[in-house]
């Protein structure tokens, strides 16, 4: 008996702190969440190569252009048209997220790296927002363009074969960036690196890295050796 | 065992008991008597445990009807506003009552102002109306603030100049910023703070960011809440402000209003699951209902009173007649803006003035408007759009805007000519916006912008809404006309001072004779008031 009363005692204490806390608060996430704005997403033709960043959906979130975050959203940088499609789970349709209304992205890689891109005016050739993947940020930041182009190739036919003559072709492009100085473009590999540096500071820039043990075969190198670099103060020469 | 069900009631006691013991909000205003067409001036400390950021303020009659009101912004846990008391008031005892909504404690403070019609004056008034005394809201004189340079008596137009000691001691244990005001006091008239408790409590969201507008929707054939509708909100302005809501069970929706400031018109419209379903919107109160009200008691009234209160309707109307304003504005805080339409940037835009006269929807979709087939056969208007990626028409109608505002009867429509409307924005995509599909937007801004296509009914609801008030603070005293004569009553109003040791008080006083008072006030961490006063007369 006293143990049916115990439970019936708990349960009313369970029962009055729920009141106390969850009183008034039925909770709406949609009230909060700015709406995402886009077009429906059309597929594209198909060509060998592959015209996303990509392989699958990663799971990212989107920075609007007030500031607000929209996350747990579904994301894939489309770099055939520099765009940022998303799932919408809700209707089951990919979106095509307005570029204008974005200030950037961030999603997390098969590998589990976290991937940042930022809405950047280009006011070189081809002006306009870009999305630019940030590899290393500072004074002077190092940003990848993850273009793929469609180029002409000499003709051949598709795995169901049919004749085709273009190809999704990455034409990847990097630059170093300064807010006040602009962008000056730079390849992956260490001539291109030292071009962007002054006389003077070359051959302490070849001794550091040489002591580093940094020889520039790729992308993950190439920003360490810049980093490397940045933290001893050399400036790039826009 | 019995010790154990003791210790668990113990808890429970405990847990209710915390749940009820709870302070409300500290609210003072710059006088307790006003005269009709007069601006009052309020400072509301806010209850530490109370998480909305909107404090509601409302003019009370003796009755309970609300007359009007503001919706006061919380900034770190204060709110400073104003209120308009209106012209049209009849002579006597209103209340004050200030509260946030949907808060798990239901308290309200309510505060008894007096309020003399400038038109009416006191002569059908024998008595005075004053609350009985309930929970009052204890307010500690203490000696720690010490007001120095002010003498008993200072003529009419002269400069006064005050300082301020904070003990070091109470400087370390004040909360927030202090009230420093110096206004005209009646002591024939003294009002006080009270608790009082809400007795109705509605359902809601706690307005964390700013005021909520709520409502349910109702099916009309059932008269039961629509699952699945969805609801529209429209605030029309250069780019329209919209927000949607896809009622649940309950058929409740939601908006967020915290991006707006002052007065604004908005536009409620919801649509069903099927074209044939016929729903109503039933708004919430935006305000709190009268609920039981407080016992007045009848006092005599002062010869004191009656002068005092006649002397300031007449440099009220004066003040009235002169045009001096009592306020002075802030800038409306930045409302962070879209860059483009919430329907996307149209891929057309097309002015119809440009071009010859046509006279109705059918000719100008001919002859304008690229990819809109607007047809009219059998007096059954149908509209497309055509999708520029796929390049064929999209089967539904697109999303129709007249002046920001979505309709689907195309009737609104078919009878504008070129005259009537001053842009078209054509989208000719399949749009996202949330989770609502757009195939394909027209939108259309009429050269009146007056609203008056919008077809009625109960699917469409116009409100004029007050959101958050715009700060002001009490404008400097318009020395640039000596001839016009100075008539404030309230000759400083400072509800955001910054407590340091000295503080120094430079004002003048107006042409208005009568008592004045000096008012430090503020909270202390531990949620007490404080407060320090000092008398002076103006002869």
């Amino acid at each position: 008996m006293t143990l049916k009363i115990t439970n019936i005692l708990v349960l009313f204490m369970v029962w009055s702190f729920a009141q106390i806390v969850f009183a008034q608060e039925p909770t709406n996430h949609s009230l909060d969440s700015q709406k995402i704005k886009g077009v429906r997403q059309l597929p594209y033709p198909s060509y060998t190569g592959f015209p996303f960043l990509t392989d699958t959906w990663r799971l990212g979130k989107i920075e609007f252009t007030n500031g607000e975050i929209s996350d747990s959203l579904y994301l894939r940088y489309s770099s055939f048209k520099d765009e940022l499609i998303y799932y919408n789970k809700a209707i089951t349709t990919q979106i095509n997220i307005d570029k204008a209304s974005l200030n950037g992205f961030v999603f997390t890689d098969s590998d589990g790296r976290n991937r940042v891109f930022r809405k950047q005016y280009f006011d070189n050739f081809m002006k306009g927002d870009r999305f630019f993947e940030i590899l290393s940020t500072g004074e002077t930041s190092l940003l990848a363009y993850r273009k793929v182009s469609l180029t002409t190739t000499p003709a051949y036919n598709d795995e169901r074969g049919i004749l085709k003559n273009m190809i999704y072709d990455p034409d990847y492009q990097f630059y170093f960036y300064s807010p006040e100085k602009g962008y000056t473009l730079v390849r992956i590999n260490q001539a291109s690196l030292l071009s962007k540096f002054d006389k003077l500071s070359l051959k302490p820039i070849k001794k550091l890295l040489r002591k580093s043990k940094i020889k520039i075969g790729g992308e993950e190198i190439f920003i360490q050796a810049w980093q490397a670099i940045e933290k001893e103060g050399y400036k790039v020469v826009f | 065992m019995k010790q154990k069900i003791i210790f668990i009631l113990l808890i429970v006691t405990a847990i209710s008991g915390n749940a009820q013991n709870k302070k409300g909000f500290a609210f003072f205003t710059d006088r307790d008597v006003y005269v009709s067409g007069e601006t009052l001036l309020a400072k509301i400390y806010n209850p530490t445990d109370n998480s909305s950021r909107i404090v509601y303020m409302d003019l009370v009659n003796p009755s309970g009807t609300r007359i009007s009101g503001a919706s006061i912004e919380i900034k770190n846990n204060e709110a400073d506003g104003f209120l308009q008391l209106p012209d049209s008031l009849s002579t006597g005892a209103y209340m004050l009552r200030v509260y946030s909504k949907n808060t798990a404690e239901k308290l309200k403070t309510i505060r008894e102002i007096w309020i003399s019609n400038r038109f009416e004056g006191l002569e059908k008034t024998k008595q005075l109306k004053r609350i009985t005394k309930t929970e009052e809201i204890q307010e500690e004189n203490t000696r720690q603030i010490n007001i120095e340079g002010i003498d008993p008596k200072y003529p009419t137009n002269s400069r006064v100049a005050a300082n301020i000691r904070i003990d070091g001691n109470l400087l370390k244990e004040i909360d927030g910023n202090l009230l420093v005001s110096v206004a005209q006091t009646d002591p024939s008239f003294k009002s006080e703070s009270f608790i009082w408790t809400y007795d109705q409590g509605k359902e809601g969201l706690t307005e964390k960011k700013g005021i909520i507008l709520s409502g349910t929707i109702i099916d009309k054939k059932t008269s039961f809440p629509a699952s699945g509708a969805t609801v529209y909100l429209t605030i029309p302005d250069s780019l329209p402000g919209f927000q949607y809501y896809q009622t649940q069970n309950d058929g409740r929706f939601y908006f967020q209003m915290d991006k707006y400031y002052g007065s604004i018109q908005a536009f409620v419209q919801c649509f069903g699951n099927t074209p044939t379903q016929r729903l109503k919107i039933n708004m919430d109160e935006l305000f709190a209902e009268p609920g039981t009200l407080p016992e007045y008691s009848e006092w005599p009234i002062s010869e004191e009173f009656k002068s005092n209160s006649i002397r300031n309707m007449d440099a009220v109307t004066f003040q009235k007649i002169f045009d001096q304003n009592t306020l002075k504005f802030e800038a409306t805080p930045m409302k962070t803006h879209d860059d483009y339409p919430y329907y996307g940037n149209p891929t057309n835009i097309v002015d119809p003035q440009l071009f010859i006269d046509l006279p109705n929807f059918t000719e100008i979709s001919r002859e304008l408007l690229p990819g809109v087939r607007f047809r009219n056969y059998n007096n059954e208007p149908t509209l497309q759009v055509i999708n520029a990626a796929t390049r064929s028409y999209f089967t539904e109608l697109p999303l129709i805007l007249i002046d920001g505002i979505p309709i689907r009867n195309l009737n609104a429509i078919k009878d504008m000519g070129t005259k009537d409307i001053r842009r078209v924005d054509i989208c000719q995509s399949e749009r996202y916006y949330g989770n609502l599909r757009f195939p394909g937007i027209v939108a259309l801004y009429t050269t009146k912008a007056d609203y008056s296509h919008i077809p009625d009914s109960d699917q469409f609801i116009r409100l004029k809404l007050e959101t958050t008030q715009i700060q002001a603070k009490l404008a400097e005293p318009d020395k640039s006309e000596p001839d016009v004569p100075d008539l404030r009553q309230v000759f400083y109003w400072n509800p955001s001072v910054e407590p340091q040791e000295s503080l120094s008080i430079k004002i003048s006083t107006s042409s208005i004779l009568g008592q004045f008072s000096l008012v430090v006030r503020g909270r202390l961490k531990n949620g007490s008031l404080i407060s320090a006063k000092k008398q002076f007369e103006v002869k």
